[in-house]
């Protein structure tokens, strides 16, 4: 690997992870305008080819931690990312095309992410992930690597003007990644 | 089951104090420097803030400046008061974003046991949604040890929803805690 921190693959190897780049806008574009990918997400459909752009390069060039999520052929099928809480808890999300559900592409992205990030960041205590009650598949992605499903939390988030159920699920570095 | 009744009594100052009924006559008003040397008594207890995030107080000075500093400027915080109108604890309500508070209280250890902590949260509960009408959620986090507390959340009608482990840092120890929640379509008992 040429940049062991930034590039991150699983075996037999079916996806990695590196960082996105501007150029991935058009394979961006294929999830990021699906009103199905974004229904229990913050952010509405994209709309255009430079919102597109403005948003890789305001957004996503500069968070914290971003990985896209790629096939053999380098293009990108959705991306992975790791955000801030406090000092000790970070927050992990993805997103994938639709064409790619159900395939386990996401079970094997978060189980990679989950595997490194405690070395790459060990002031980690804890790794949590917040799912919508309703995205079932989604917290059947969490619950097959392992993370633990710790509750219900009522009413906890505004999303697009409503307020949701929320299933908080934690994984932590002395759990064990199935 | 209890049955839930509390009086509001209006009072001098712009906000109201309200009042109950037994096991024991509670009644929650806005705290005033003046109420520093009772505030001293449990601020200074090490069996009182041990779940709390913060140290004990060891001066006078210190109680005055958290006063001044914090109490009076809070958004929703109520000195627990019984029949001589003297301040034991005090209760808040602090917003978490938009649609969620959070719920925290703290009484005197020489109060505990008595169900006064109980009817303060039950006070609260019955009042701060139709004070807050955008709260979308009142909820607490509990130090998974500190089952006391627990029991009073559970006594009023708050849901336990799950232990969220290694959640908070308090005192330097990373703490697992129990998440309860209240709704405005809950009835609290």
């Amino acid at each position: 690997m040429e940049t062991p921190q930034n590039m991150i693959s699983s075996s037999p190897g079916r996806i990695y992870l590196r960082p996105m780049i501007l150029s991935d806008v058009d394979d961006y574009m294929v999830w990021a305008t699906d009103s199905k990918v974004a229904r229990f997400c913050t952010w509405e459909p994209c709309t255009s080819r430079d919102e597109a752009i403005k948003y890789i390069t305001d957004k996503v060039l500069t968070h914290p931690w971003l990985r896209a999520i790629c096939l053999e052929d380098d293009r990108p099928i959705g991306y992975i990312l790791i955000m801030p809480v406090d000092d000790i808890r970070k927050e992990i999300g993805y997103v994938l095309a639709r064409k790619y559900w159900g395939k386990g592409f996401a079970t094997e992205a978060v189980r990679l992410v989950t595997a490194e990030i405690f070395k790459e960041m060990p002031e980690i205590e804890r790794l949590e992930a917040l799912v919508d009650v309703e995205n079932v598949g989604s917290q059947r992605v969490l619950e097959k690597v392992g993370f633990t499903r710790e509750g219900l939390m009522r009413k906890f988030i505004c999303i697009k003007g409503s307020v949701r159920d929320t299933v908080m699920f934690s994984f932590l570095p002395s759990d064990i990644l199935k | 089951m209890e049955i839930d009744s509390c009086t509001i009594i209006k009072s001098e100052k712009p906000q109201t104090s309200v009042s109950s009924s037994p096991p024991e006559k509670v009644h929650l008003r806005p705290m005033t420097i003046s109420d520093v040397d009772d505030f001293m008594v449990w601020a200074t207890d090490t069996d009182v803030t041990r779940y709390c995030t913060w140290e004990p107080y060891t001066s006078r000075e210190a109680g005055i400046a958290f006063i001044n500093d914090v109490v009076l400027p809070h958004p929703w915080l109520r000195a627990i008061c019984l029949e001589n109108d003297r301040p034991i604890g005090s209760i808040s309500v602090t917003p978490v974003d938009k649609i969620r508070g959070e719920i925290g209280y703290v009484i005197g250890s020489k109060y505990w046991g008595k169900g006064i902590a109980t009817e303060a949260v039950r006070l609260v509960a019955a009042e701060i949604f139709k004070e807050k009408p955008e709260m979308e959620r009142l909820e607490a986090l509990v130090d998974v040890d500190n089952v006391g507390s627990q029991k009073v959340l559970e006594k009023v009608g708050f849901k336990r929803e799950g232990v969220m482990r290694k959640f908070m840092c308090l005192k330097g120890n990373v703490r697992d805690m129990v998440m309860f929640s209240l709704l405005p379509s809950d009835s609290s008992h």
